[in-house]
């Protein structure tokens, strides 16, 4: 039986495990919060607490998913906004949270319209009791421009608010940045020297899901129209991990503590995002469909991946695959590596030859006899679709060999691709 | 001799399959597999475990709980358990769950995982007689709780029934012994070869333990006075003994007579079948709506070309290895002629020098503990089902029971 420390320091506080529900729909209220703590959840980050002038208005039905085959939900796309209770019953709910469950960490979201906004909010949610406090400057469906991820592609008004909020707290915080920017970096720097401790990322991206073929709409439909909003899910870990490897590389923000975001489901999304650096995870789109009860699973098998590795503080496994990722023109292009083919795994369904001739450079020969692939070497440049969409695993990387006229390195300092097999 | 006897039957689940089953599982909100096993599995933690890439929690899931999980994966009936209830058969049919339990299992084993843990010993002696399913759960059970523990096995292996009765294709022997390898590691002690009550006597394991626990199964099979002394006839426990220890070397006549209609009976006929005899005829005492074999058990059976005949109750054997059979229920007469004819008519305990009495298989006392004394039962000579599911439930309850009745102070 498994038993590791998943505690992790993040932004100065002590967290039991790094996982939170990240400040959306999945912490909403005390009861869900509390569910949550109960669940097994390190932290919480309360749905984002807006000033009091700022009237909540939802629409229905306000959320939509993407599909592929058989997979119910790929991507998500929601359209709520912030918390819809009173800002009274918030910090009520704030003080309960923290009094109630000492042990585990609370952060209150808030947002603001004006500097005004933010050093109030800042003030309410710090003598409510939070431990920390997450500026949304990202949320991407808000009804007010001077709100939401309008703040957090501007630079300069990330920077004021972060003062903003400086001036009125001394409770560490945290920016929650917007992906729908080129350059993470710069609104990130700018909250950093407005006075933020940490970066939270990624909020959700800007999208049109899926439109109605018939009433020509986008989803979800609200009275025959619809609009631009988040997009979360498994689809974004890709665009989240890449905002993060490239903050974390930053010369700025290396040593700034990042919570990370998006399309968390499992302990081995969590890991990736760790190994890229982050020393926290907030979790929202995983909750919404399978349940605050994933986090037993990601918690446990995180200790398993720490026992692994042999590793006893999760600490230790932070930021160790940053130095792997590095700029495009560094790579070592001196070689190609072979498909390998098992003909005892191969069923012969022949996709690898269609994918290599209509997607790559049409190397992979059919046997119509016996109804097998070969791969011509002459015609394969290495890129391994053919291992990528075959269906039982039968194809992985094989024979490595010097493209011309290249020197030969030390084979056994080598780090090759062992598999490409998702399965 | 038989390629078929000696490979698993049914082939386990690849990373992606286990993963595609596992993806039509509902992730239900009060999953009924999950309160419908009698040894207390839970397939919805384990699943979903799974399904969220944890396969090392998920074999934790399933071994924490029950110490031959990787036997039960394999052999038991679940269509009549954790998956009777599936949700998902409001779809198409229900998840199956046996076969990824096995997966898991072997999972474990391939990564050669160490889950049990067993507490600082806690002086107390205990003997088990019998190491079926019942025995060997409640001594790992016991083991893990800190007492010493030691079985009393009569035959040369241990295993019982797992490893004498159920045949090669269902649960390879290779299978028992790593369970009783982890049972083993646990530091419980087998004692081989002894049978108690002739070669060790019932007294002195009572003096010398703090308990005692009979779990010594149900290994004789019963006999038809017809049958009695029928050169032609053999009990099935017997044939699947001789058989599993031969690895299925064993001559196989060309026609064979199997009487009786449970698990036991549908081991031996598809046993025969894939040993390559042509003809093998099952009559069943039971018609088909009241059968009592398992439907995965009876459905390999007539795959492999087994003539099922149900309904039919024999009158009388005459010489030649010719019995005659009446239906139960209507006017019609059967008569067939076999080479061998196997009993599968159910099995009794031999309780013999035990001191306890039986009264329709099961020790004449409530509970599992014989009153005034430190003996307790288990498994098929306890109250309750006769599988191996119930034999680990069984096996778990009476552990609590010696626990309680050993540890009261506490």
């Amino acid at each position: 039986m498994v038993r590791k420390d998943l505690s992790i320091t993040f932004m100065g506080v002590k967290f039991p495990n790094p996982f939170c529900l990240s400040s959306s729909p999945v912490g909403n209220c005390y009861d869900m919060c509390a569910k949550a703590y109960r669940s097994g959840w390190g932290g919480v980050v309360f749905k984002t607490i807006g000033p009091k002038h700022y009237l909540i208005d939802e629409v229905s039905p306000r959320f939509d998913a993407l599909t592929k085959e058989a997979e119910p939900f790929v991507g998500f796309k929601n359209m709520e906004q912030i918390a819809e209770h009173s800002l009274e019953e918030n910090l009520a709910d704030l003080r309960r949270l923290k009094k109630e469950f000492p042990n585990n960490v609370l952060i209150a979201s808030i947002m603001g319209s004006n500097e005004k906004d933010w050093e109030e909010l800042a003030r309410l949610v710090t003598e409510a009791g939070a431990d920390m406090i997450e500026l949304n400057f990202s949320c991407p469906q808000m009804t007010s421009h001077a709100m939401g991820s309008d703040v957090g592609s501007n630079p300069e008004l990330c920077r004021k608010y972060c003062a903003a909020v400086r001036r009125s707290t001394k409770l560490p915080f945290m920016a929650k940045m917007t992906p729908n920017i080129t350059d993470m970096c710069d609104p990130a720097i700018a909250s950093i020297e407005g006075g933020a401790d940490g970066i939270a990322a990624i909020n959700t991206i800007k999208s049109i899901i899926n439109v109605d073929l018939d009433k020509k709409v986008g989803l979800p439909i609200i009275n025959g129209k619809s609009s631009i909003s988040g997009y979360s899910g498994k689809a974004v870990k890709p665009v989240a991990l890449r905002f993060i490897q490239q903050m974390k590389t930053n010369p700025k923000l290396k040593n700034v503590d990042i919570s990370g975001i998006g399309g968390i489901e499992t302990w081995e999304d969590a890991a990736e995002f760790i190994l890229l650096g982050c020393k926290n995870l907030q979790v929202t789109t995983g909750i919404m469909q399978y349940g605050y009860r994933i986090v037993e699973d990601m918690k446990n098998g995180l200790e398993h991946y720490m026992e692994e590795q042999g590793v006893d503080h999760l600490e230790d496994l932070v930021g160790l695959a940053n130095k792997n990722i590095i700029p495009a023109e560094e790579l070592d292009r001196d070689y190609i590596v072979y498909p390998e083919i098992n003909s005892d795994k191969c069923v012969g369904c022949g996709r690898c030859v269609i994918s290599c001739y209509d997607g790559a450079h049409q190397a992979m020969e059919w046997n119509k006899e016996t109804r097998r692939p070969n791969c011509n070497h002459d015609k394969c440049v290495g890129c391994l679709l053919c291992g990528l969409v075959c269906p039982v695993g039968a194809i992985k990387p094989g024979e490595r060999v010097l493209k011309p006229g290249r020197k030969e390195k030390n084979l056994k300092k080598m780090v090759l691709q062992e598999t490409v097999e998702k399965l | 001799m038989s390629k078929k006897y000696q490979e698993e039957y049914e082939v386990g689940f690849t990373p992606r399959l286990v993963m595609e089953e596992a993806s039509r599982c509902l992730l239900c909100l009060d999953a009924p597999c999950s309160t419908s096993c009698p040894a207390g599995t839970d397939p919805a933690k384990f699943i979903r475990s799974l399904r969220f890439k944890n396969v090392k929690g998920a074999a934790e899931t399933v071994r924490i709980n029950n110490v031959l999980g990787a036997i039960c994966a394999r052999v038991c009936p679940t269509e009549r358990y954790c998956q009777e209830g599936c949700s998902r058969s409001g779809i198409d049919k229900p998840i199956d769950i046996g076969r990824i339990q096995r997966y898991i299992t072997d999972f474990e084993d391939a990564t050669k995982m160490e889950i049990l843990e067993v507490k600082e010993p806690n002086g107390k002696k205990v003997a088990v007689i019998g190491s079926g399913p019942s025995g060997l759960t409640v001594a790992a059970e016991l083991a893990k709780e800190g007492f010493k523990v030691t079985i009393y096995e009569k035959e040369a292996k241990a295993g019982g029934y797992l490893r004498y009765g159920i045949p090669e294709y269902r649960l390879p022997n290779e299978i028992v012994d790593k369970e009783i390898k982890r049972i083993v590691e646990l530091g419980v002690d087998i004692v081989l070869n002894t049978k108690v009550g002739e070669d060790v006597k019932i007294e002195e394991l009572r003096k010398e333990n703090d308990a005692v626990i009979l779990a010594v199964g149900a290994s004789e099979g019963k006999m038809l006075p017809m049958f009695e002394n029928n050169r032609k006839v053999i009990k099935a426990v017997d044939w699947l003994k001789k058989t599993k220890a031969r690895k299925g070397n064993v001559k196989v006549p060309n026609n064979v007579l199997v009487i009786g209609g449970g698990d036991v009976a549908m081991d031996v006929v598809t046993s025969l079948k894939l040993l390559g005899c042509p003809h093998v005829t099952d009559v069943v005492y039971e018609q088909f709506s009241e059968f009592r074999a398992s439907k995965k058990e009876l459905t390999g059976a007539q795959a492999e070309g087994v003539t099922i005949i149900d309904g039919y109750v024999p009158t009388a054997v005459a010489r030649g290895g010719i019995v005659k059979f009446k239906h139960r229920v209507i006017p019609a007469e059967l008569k067939i002629k076999a080479d061998l004819i196997i009993l599968a008519v159910g099995q009794v305990s031999n309780v013999n020098g035990l001191g306890v009495t039986l009264e329709k298989g099961e020790v004449n006392q409530k509970g599992c503990r014989v009153e005034g004394t430190n003996v307790f039962f288990a498994g098929d000579i306890g109250h309750g089902e006769k599988t191996v599911v119930y034999g680990v439930r069984s096996g778990k309850e009476v552990a609590f029971e010696v626990k309680r009745f050993l540890g009261g102070k506490k």
